[in-house]
């Protein structure tokens, strides 16, 4: 049935083709293979073993290229276990026994899958999906890879997507990706749009509008699904892909100047990054620093905590990427909520986002706080530079008091190791606790830089756990609510005269981007990717304008309201 | 046939991004290669399988033997136990 259905946008860009339906298979229904010989049998499983790796070799090297180092040492490692002998090995003996070629594969794989899943180690046992998922990619090979490509060119269509299917795309069948489930922040999400693939997430309606169709439109920008659109619906969405094209030329023209709203008012525009590797690409896009460095990558999927040596080493490469000039925010690791760590040994929570997150570990595991404080001290001292710092979760003006003091307490030991050290490091906290909020004019005199993350503070501020997709209409960041609570820490930031950043997903949308200027935000720090498009947008705009286009959306009381207001005014650059 | 006995001094032993550079390292080699880890007493495994590797659970401070038969083998010794050594520097020193 022909007509419109909305979705997330996730990744930018227009797709138009047909939908071909992906449907995922349980390893029982993949077919079986007839062979003429054992021999045979040998032949295709080491064949199509040596297929598996090879596209998730090229998977990873693509990511490689695009500066997404910490997603290809996924790939690369599931790379390893397609051609394990341990596995191909087993799998070729079982064949040679009389075993069908995709049960021997299966078999072996599960074998080895036993032996990582009985690991006391939690991380080790988690591999043993890893090894299972590679094993039914082998089989599908085995079994023809055809069966589960389509012939054309298309848009994947599906409830969710496992990311690494991306990879057994030759380039160019993939148009689109159209979702019912996922979210924007899916690591499917951040493939396709590593990959300059358009998508859609989270349509509801997604499957039962496309059965039957012939063709569908995807605006990752907008989040439309048009199912069989109109000659005039594809013209004018051929001519809104005119219209972006020029934007971006224009946008990605403006880069290397400095941002600034069309009367000159600067506004910094930083990356947000998650792995020194981002930086090369951050740069790239003309970032004037970083807002926010993810440490977490540093403390998951491990063993044990990184040692001060291995920290210290990954914060100096960010901060000589960026030089003494351009700012490196490090954010200490943000553990706990949806990220937890074996190695800490903490009891299980029933509500982890209300939990002993982040700066709430400094008084079980002070330890780790002060080791990543004294790794960031030491890697400003040997790369000439001032270190930034902040702390996510800070609820109040005792959380923030302890950050300063381990900071200091950091400072005193690397001084007393006669290493090279700083004399200060900037120091601020993140804004995403509503407490923290209402006391923004107390805690401003505390530290030197407030960091809104918009993410946290909406599910805080409207009670909803932004992992669950029931409640995804509360993860609105332009909510009247969430936006006044903004306006206070601002107002609060200004009394103390300290500068106000925001570092989460609304400084990286367009209309957030313009909304948050208005309220007098300082800084914008986002995804490399947005970067251009924020910066073009700003310039199209005077100070006074946006203030206009604020105080509007203060007024409101939904986020479509808002979002209209931002929209409208948009339209006039587009 | 040669074989050696080293101390993997790497943060995270032989997991994860080691465990994979070490494999690829051994599958460079004709030679058959086995590493055993000593100190946690689990039986030897096929140096080139990346889940057998893992499974070996080799944490920092244990020691391991590595054993080598084929042509290379006198070199794979060499190169791995280099490699392991190797592991064990702090990045960028």
């Amino acid at each position: 049935m022909p007509g419109r259905i909305a979705g997330l946008p996730a990744a930018p860009g227009i797709a138009v083709g047909p939908a071909w339906r992906y449907r995922p298979r349980g390893a029982g229904a993949i077919p079986a293979v007839a062979i003429a010989s054992r021999g045979e049998a040998e032949l295709r499983i080491r064949g199509a073993a040596a297929a598996s790796a090879t596209q998730l070799q090229a998977l990873a090297a693509r990511l490689r290229d695009l500066g997404r180092g910490g997603d290809a040492e996924i790939l690369e490692a599931q790379a390893l276990m397609a051609i394990d002998p341990a596995i191909v090995d087993e799998a070729v003996r079982l064949a040679h026994g009389g075993m069908p070629p995709v049960e021997a594969v299966l078999e072996a794989a599960e074998s080895s899958a036993r032996i990582l899943g009985t690991l006391p180690d939690a991380l080790l046992a988690a591999r043993a999906g890893d090894v299972r998922d590679v094993a039914v990619r082998v089989t599908r090979i085995l079994s023809g890879a055809q069966v589960e490509l389509p012939a054309a060119p298309s848009i994947v269509v599906a409830d969710d997507l496992p990311p690494s299917l991306l990879a057994e795309f030759p380039p160019g069948l993939l148009l689109g990706v159209a979702l019912a489930g996922g979210s924007p922040t899916a690591h499917v999400a951040i493939l396709a749009r590593s990959l300059g693939i358009p998508a859609v997430v989270a349509a509801p309606d997604l499957l039962e509008a496309v059965r039957g169709s012939r063709k569908i439109a995807i605006d990752g920008e907008s989040g439309e699904i048009t199912v069989d659109p109109a000659p005039e619906e594809l013209q004018e969405l051929a001519d809104r892909q005119a219209v972006r094209g020029s934007r971006d030329r224009a946008a990605a023209a403006l880069r290397g100047s400095p941002a600034a709203t069309a009367d000159g008012r600067r506004i910094p525009l930083l990356a947000n990054i998650r792995s020194p590797e981002d930086a090369a690409r951050a740069l790239e896009a003309g970032a004037e620093g970083v807002g926010l460095f993810r440490t977490e990558y540093l403390f998951l999927r491990r063993q044990a905590a990184p040692s001060e040596s291995e920290q210290e080493a990954e914060y100096r490469r960010a901060m000589e990427a960026f030089g003494p000039e351009r700012p490196v925010v490090i954010r200490l690791a943000d553990i706990g909520g949806d990220k937890s760590i074996p190695y800490l040994g903490r009891p299980e929570e029933p509500n982890p986002f209300l939990g002993v997150r982040a700066i709430r570990l400094a008084h079980d595991s002070r330890e780790l706080l002060l080791t990543q404080l004294r790794a960031i001290w030491r890697a400003a001292g040997a790369a000439g530079v001032t270190p930034h710092v902040m702390a996510p979760m800070v609820a109040t003006l005792a959380d923030a008091r302890l950050l300063t003091g381990l900071r200091d307490e950091a400072r005193r030991e690397v001084v007393a190791s006669g290493a090279d050290c700083p004399d200060r490091m900037v120091t601020g906290v993140m804004i995403e606790v509503p407490s923290a909020a209402i006391l923004a004019p107390e805690l401003a005199r505390l530290v030197d830089f407030f960091s809104i993350g918009t993410n946290d503070l909406t599910q805080y501020v409207l009670a909803a756990d932004r992992g669950n997709p029931s409640l995804a209409r509360f993860q609105d960041a332009l909510h009247p609510a969430v936006l006044r609570t903004i306006a206070a820490v601002v107002a609060g930031a200004d009394g103390a005269g300290i500068p106000v950043a925001v570092c989460g997903e609304l400084a990286g949308d367009p209309a957030g981007a313009l909304v948050l200027v208005g309220l007098g935000v300082d800084e914008l720090s986002a995804d490399a990717g947005s970067l251009d498009a924020i910066r073009a947008c700003l310039a199209g705009f005077g100070d006074a304008e946006l203030r206009a286009l604020a105080a509007r959306a203060l007024a409101a009381t939904d986020a479509e309201t808002v979002r209209a207001y931002a929209n409208e005014l948009l339209s006039a650059v587009r | 046939m040669r074989s050696i006995e080293v101390e993997v001094r790497s943060e995270s032993g032989l997991h994860a991004r080691p465990a994979a550079v070490f494999v690829r390292a051994a599958a460079a080699y004709a030679s058959t290669i086995r590493l055993e880890n000593m100190t946690a007493a689990r039986p030897a495994v096929d140096a080139k399988s990346i889940t057998g590797v893992m499974a070996a659970g080799v944490e920092k401070g244990h020691v391991v033997r590595i054993e080598a038969e084929g042509p290379d083998e006198g070199m794979a010794i060499e190169g791995l136990r280099r490699l392991l050594a190797g592991l064990g520097e702090p990045v960028g020193h």
